[in-house]
């Protein structure tokens, strides 16, 4: 089976394995261990030490928080409920202008603002920019990923989480 | 299971029984146990290995028979060896996304009887481009010819090329203003068009007389028919050296052994859960000529796409939202959908093993009936489709990516393809002769990014893992133009942590001719139709062309004065206008306009990916060298990245740290000043909603949705906590 040292996969996740070696770990077979080594990588980067579950961005994970599973950023912030969508405890910067698109696009041809906007989900505690969406004004913000966490720990990781209490509606 | 061999069975019963086996068993024709993998498997994947070493050496012996650009500099071509209800055990490289459409074509004529009328005998040679049978589009023309030994159909081998000519209402083979079926151009219907290995004389009259270039199309057809041939001998007299039993179980377990595979894999890469995703696509046809009235003038589709993975590792991908089909090119068929997934699978899960239909049965497309992903009118065209079809399995890209960043894998994580808009012509080539062509360079457009480093520069398209757009003089060998430049947007790669790769951009000299055409499509129009991963940006999308008619750059030749080579990097002049005179025009959307002569000068470009990841956190050294190299304008890296840029003693830009450092913290406070909570956005967007203050293509978008999709309709209520259905009008 193919195995990496930690190192290797925080390299690896950090883009800073040297090509040659990056192209022989994408063309050899894949390493059946690879997820615990890359949460213990992500979890000695965050300055907290509630344990990830999941990591759902490039600074974003899931991470048992008490009785509870919540979005975290990697500064500490916490979007919720992980069941829920963390885009609506974001802050937002909407580009649905000429003037503001042009800020990001500075010689391309730019979509018209009536049938498209740019909307930026922003940590509202560190400033990072999580993700962004490119959609036409009035479209709903889509809940990118609702992952079966349970469903991943008990089936194909072989260590079955604790049961979670049904989700809150209101909250 | 099936006694093949010795079956009595005629093929449709055959294949229906196969059906049933898989919907009792769950396994491809009901193999439950692979048994001659188990007894040998380097026998097994020996032989395996020996039907795909077939199959690309037919390829490449036929694209050398080929007289088309697109299949001999581009490797426009495909070929698979198939069991006798048409499932693929084996394929070349190439233009994957032609497999599974193959496998649709043989399983029709399986089901139209035509083992009865026509009759399906040794030498027989049938062909299609009818993507309601099995294709994606008219110029994706395939042959087929079945596979006998000792008397019995053991297997297909098929074929496809991408013409470049498919004689449609205009000129190329994406032919972007058909509007219905009758425009697309020559239709060659599931026929028997030849037999005893030869093809019928009468065929190759129809296409002499109904193509601009039927030299392409033509020796396109022998160089198909010579590498089914060539696999066919192949596997027949593999089949004498391993036995026909052996054979006719094999061939059936490869496809088995295949759909595990991918179950497995699924589960090694990714996790389980539900993925969304969207992108949109514009269209700006309004006032253009050559457009039929029943065709809409401009529109706005939304892509909206859900993706499960259930934790036995199927793949299950939903269009449910999007938009119905119309009177335009770009609706696909489920074929063509198919070949999207089958193409996407094979570049970014199933890329080791027996790759063949097996993966494509690991995973289910629920097209919503009546949308432009399966229409309800087999009239429909279909010749552009890849312009709605390729933002789609961008989206689908996306989100495999967001579960192998879940999963760790982030060396898989491609932010995804993009649309290759294309650039067709036709009318009076520099050699005096009727011509018609589509330009295949579009085969190199950027890629987006990955999640450890930046895209491809000018070097990916979807639709072919090879993207190479072939050399300029073999394209100016076929065309009445010259290039006067060719060369890398600046800015053209989504902005991220990882930038998007870039795009490029062609300008040419019209040359030799008074009559030239160009029509181009497949780019979209007033929105992007990519989209960034992690925080990243979506690319821009070239959606305008600049030409010059009457120029003066003969005169200026004679001087030797600077001519222009490139647009620039001034939206608002290009370079064009700066160094040309005449008569200047620039052009949203599709080029269709009055034809060109000598001395006119024309600009396309091409499209580059989606970012990965915030823009504030890219390395300002490759920056350096990108702004150096021309991929990033120092104005973007400095306004757009927050990085500053010194310059040594040659004038070479280099990154000043600290600057950096220090400019990145004031653009990290200015973005928490400017952002504001969602749940305030929400609050007046809402009010924007309930007075439906959208443009009329915005409002025809979502109208459309609603009327067709239950659950777009039941989501769009209640994220605003409104009645969509009347907000929007709809019954």
């Amino acid at each position: 089976m193919t195995s990496y040292s930690k190192e290797v996969i925080a390299d690896l996740v950090a883009g800073t394995l040297p090509w040659p070696q990056t192209r022989r770990v994408m063309s050899a077979y894949k390493d059946d261990d690879r997820f615990f080594k890359y949460v213990a990588v992500l979890q000695d980067r965050v300055g907290w030490s509630d344990p990830i579950l999941l990591p759902v961005g490039d600074h974003l994970f899931i991470c048992q928080s008490g009785d509870e599973r919540v979005t975290r950023c990697e500064c500490g912030h916490s979007f919720g409920d992980y069941r829920k969508n963390w885009k609506l405890k974001a802050s937002i910067i909407v580009r649905d202008s000429e003037e503001a698109l042009r800020e990001i696009y500075p010689n391309s041809d730019l979509p018209d603002p009536e049938w498209m906007e740019i909307r930026e989900f922003i940590c509202p505690q560190c400033g990072t920019l999580h993700e962004v969406e490119a959609a036409a004004p009035g479209y709903p913000i889509v809940h990118d990923f609702e992952p079966d966490l349970e469903g991943f720990y008990r089936d194909w990781l072989g260590k079955p989480l604790e049961p979670l209490e049904p989700m809150d509606k209101e909250s | 299971m099936l006694d093949k061999p010795a079956s009595a069975l005629r093929l449709r019963e055959r294949l229906i029984e196969s059906e049933r086996l898989m919907d009792e068993t769950g396994c491809y024709d009901g193999i439950t146990d692979l048994e001659l993998r188990n007894q040998d498997p380097l026998k097994f994947e020996t032989l395996h290995t020996k039907l795909r070493a077939y199959c690309v050496s037919a390829r490449e012996m036929a694209r050398r028979i080929s007289a088309s650009p697109g299949v001999r500099e581009v490797g426009e071509m495909v070929v698979a060896i198939y069991t006798p209800e048409g499932d693929a055990i084996a394929l070349s490289n190439g233009i994957m996304v032609h497999v599974h459409t193959m496998s649709r074509f043989i399983k029709w004529m399986i089901r139209q009887g035509y083992e009865e009328n026509p009759r399906i005998v040794d030498g027989d040679i049938f062909a299609n481009n009818d993507a309601f049978i099995g294709t994606v589009q008219v110029p994706d023309v395939m042959d087929v010819v079945p596979i006998f030994h000792t008397g019995k159909l053991v297997g297909w081998a098929g074929a496809v090329c991408h013409e470049l000519e498919a004689g449609g209402i205009t000129p190329g083979g994406d032919v972007a203003l058909a509007q219905e079926r009758f425009t697309e151009g020559l239709f060659v219907c599931a026929e028997k068009v030849g037999q005893n290995d030869e093809l019928r004389r009468d065929y190759v009259i129809r296409c002499e007389r109904n193509l601009r270039m039927p030299i392409y199309w033509v020796l396109d057809e022998k160089a198909k028919v010579a590498s089914c041939i060539d696999m066919r001998e192949s596997v027949k007299a593999l089949i004498d050296e391993i036995g026909l039993d052996y054979w006719m179980k094999v061939s059936k377990e490869f496809i088995e052994e295949g759909r595990r595979a991918q179950l497995a894999r699924t589960r090694q890469l990714t996790v389980p859960g539900i993925y969304r995703g969207h992108t949109f696509y514009g269209h700006v046809t309004k006032g253009k000529p050559g457009y039929q009235p029943l065709g809409d003038p401009d529109w706005l589709y939304n892509i909206p796409i859900e993706m499960e993975i259930t934790t036995g590792g199927k793949i299950i991908m939903d269009f449910e939202g999007t938009q119905p089909w119309g009177y335009h090119s770009m609706n696909c068929t489920p074929a063509g959908m198919d070949g999207g997934m089958f193409v996407t699978l094979t570049q970014h899960m199933n890329f080791e093993g027996l790759v063949n239909d097996g993966a494509w049965m690991a995973t289910e497309l629920k097209l919503p009936h009546g949308t432009w992903t399966n229409p309800d009118n087999e009239m429909v065209a279909t010749a552009t489709s890849w312009a709605l079809l390729l933002p789609a399995y961008g989206v689908f890209q996306r989100l495999l990516s967001r579960s192998f960043i879940a999963r760790g894998f982030v060396e898989e994580a491609f932010v995804g393809q993009v649309n290759s808009p294309m650039i067709e012509m036709g009318g009076t080539s520099q050699y005096g002769t009727l011509f018609g062509m589509a330009h295949f360079e579009c085969a190199a457009a950027g890629s987006g990014a990955l999640a450890i480093k930046d895209g491809l520069d000018t070097a990916y398209v979807g639709w072919n893992p090879e993207s190479d757009m072939g050399n300029i003089e073999i394209w100016e060998q076929n065309m009445p133009m010259v290039y006067i430049g060719r060369s890398i947007v600046a800015n053209s790669g989504g902005a991220g942590k990882y930038r998007g790769g870039c795009a490029f951009l062609s300008t040419w000299l019209v040359s030799k001719t008074d009559h030239l055409r160009l029509v181009t499509s497949e780019h979209s129009s007033r929105v992007f139709d990519n989209g960034g991963l992690c925080g990243g940006y979506p690319a821009p999308t070239c959606q305008k062309h600049r030409a010059v008619r009457d120029s003066n750059i003969f005169e200026l030749a004679q001087k030797g004065a600077p001519l222009a080579h490139h647009t620039g990097t001034n939206p608002y002049r290009s370079e064009l206008e700066v160094r040309l005179e005449g008569q200047h025009v620039t052009m949203e959307g599709p080029y269709i306009t009055a034809p060109h002569k000598t001395g006119d000068v024309f600009t396309h470009s091409y499209n580059g990916g989606g970012g990965y990841g915030d823009v504030l956190e890219r390395d300002p050294l490759k920056t350096a060298s990108d702004v150096e190299n021309g991929y990033l304008t120092r104005e973007a890296a400095e306004n757009v990245f927050g990085i500053v840029l010194d310059e040594d003693e040659d004038g070479y830009p280099v990154a000043n740290l600290e600057a950096t450092k220090r400019h990145r913290a004031e653009m990290r406070s200015r973005r928490l000043a400017r952002a504001r909570p969602v749940s305030e956005w929400m609050a007046k967007e809402r009010e924007r909603v309930k007075a439906v203050d959208f443009a009329p293509e915005v409002k025809k978008m979502y109208a459309s949705a609603i009327k067709l999709s239950p659950r777009f309709t039941r989501d769009f209520s209640t994220f605003w906590d409104v009645d969509a259905k009347s907000t929007f009008g709809v019954e």
